[in-house]
């Protein structure tokens, strides 16, 4: 299990415990993406793996440098869930059912397909049905909640994304790149939890900076040569 | 071919000035070769346009521009554009490799605690060969 985490030392000791009652079989292991609250402190004491990053590189560099480290683990099979803590820990099973069953490579929770029973504030929502149009358009598939980060990567996935996983805030373009280079991807439902603490990293400018990256990742993704596989 | 007015010459020693700086720039190690050779071509251009003014006028002519050292602010202009462009690029393979290096100190750093716990284990369970 792979938890990114930017300023979450308050809600990431929580986290941990409910992952590993939860998961108790599985490795955790945190990112932290040069936290400046007391995150870095906590890392040792809370019995798991972990990584730091020692400038801020975003979600993209943090999920590749845990990729990276899970690949040399040896583990092939990794779910994403945020330090935040909104992710519940109890609907994991869900997002690696459809991977542990070999159907497809990567699986994103939806907040937004039926029975998830999530509503975000109003103009988030918004553009994210645009974003969700666009990106479901592209990848001729119906996808819900292309910002979501709970995610479930399978062998396939975790190589190519251990190297290739789109940088800065990048869930959308993560979709467009796994879909063009031939990875199977799909969505379920999840039920949310509001976030334990700390506030989104969705601000409007963000949004729009997101926006603007995905229809520029549409219009060239498509003339981008595919990963050969196996490239690591 | 022979100089006719300030301006000219203004726009000679300007060329000279920027050509002798970026080889100065150079020189100090403050500016590295690969670099440093758009600069150089610019000077070099702005150079010739301002020796051999007959090259504006002929251009402009060409062109159809009406007041040739017109022509001289489209070249500069181009160049601009094509200098920052170029940097654009070379700042976007700055931070793909920047990222990179910070994901790989992570990784390396995690290997250096593991290898510190290990042989942290193994003087613990044989203090006799500790140094």
């Amino acid at each position: 299990m792979l938890v990114p985490a930017r300023d979450e030392a308050r809600s990431l000791p929580g986290l941990v415990h409910v992952l590993r009652a939860e998961q108790p079989g599985a490795g955790i292991l945190v990112v932290d993406d040069a936290s400046t609250d007391a995150t870095r402190q906590l890392l040792p004491g809370l019995g798991v793996e972990w990584l730091t990053l020692c400038a801020h590189t975003g979600v993209g560099g943090t999920i590749r440098a845990g990729l990276r480290y899970a690949l040399r683990r040896g583990y092939d099979v990794v779910v994403r869930v945020d330090g935040d803590g909104q992710h519940p820990a109890d609907q994991i099973e869900r997002v690696l059912a459809p991977i542990r069953a070999g159907q497809v490579d990567a699986v994103v929770g939806s907040r937004y397909r039926q029975g998830s029973g999530y509503r975000a504030p109003g103009w988030r929502r918004a553009a994210q049905r645009v974003l969700a149009a666009w990106v479901s358009a592209a990848i001729r598939q119906r996808i819900t909640d292309p910002t979501s980060g709970f995610w479930a990567f399978g062998p396939r996935a975790v190589r190519l994304l251990a190297s290739h996983h789109p940088t800065g805030y990048p869930e959308p373009e993560l979709l467009l790149l796994l879909a063009h280079n031939g990875l199977r991807v799909s969505e379920v439902p999840i039920e949310m939890r509001r976030r334990l603490a700390g506030r989104s990293s969705l601000t409007a400018a963000r949004v729009g900076a997101i926006a603007g990256r995905t229809a520029l990742a549409l219009l060239i993704l498509p003339l981008r040569r595919t990963v050969p596989d196996g490239d690591d | 071919m022979a100089m006719t007015n300030p301006i000219q010459l203004i726009a000679v020693a300007v060329s000279l000035a920027l050509v002798v700086v970026v080889i100065e720039l150079v020189r100090r190690g403050a500016l590295t070769e690969e670099y440093s050779l758009i600069w150089l071509v610019c000077g070099a251009a702005l150079l010739v346009l301002s020796f051999w003014k007959n090259i504006l006028d002929v251009s402009a002519r060409w062109l159809g521009i009406y007041y040739p050292p017109a022509v001289l602010l489209l070249v500069v202009v181009f160049f601009g554009f094509v200098a920052s462009l170029y940097f654009s690029v070379v700042i976007s393979g700055q931070r793909r490799r920047i990222e990179r290096l910070i994901e790989e100190a992570a990784l390396i750093d995690a290997r250096v605690r593991e290898l510190e716990a290990e042989a942290g284990r193994r003087e613990a369970a044989d203090p006799a060969r500790q140094p």
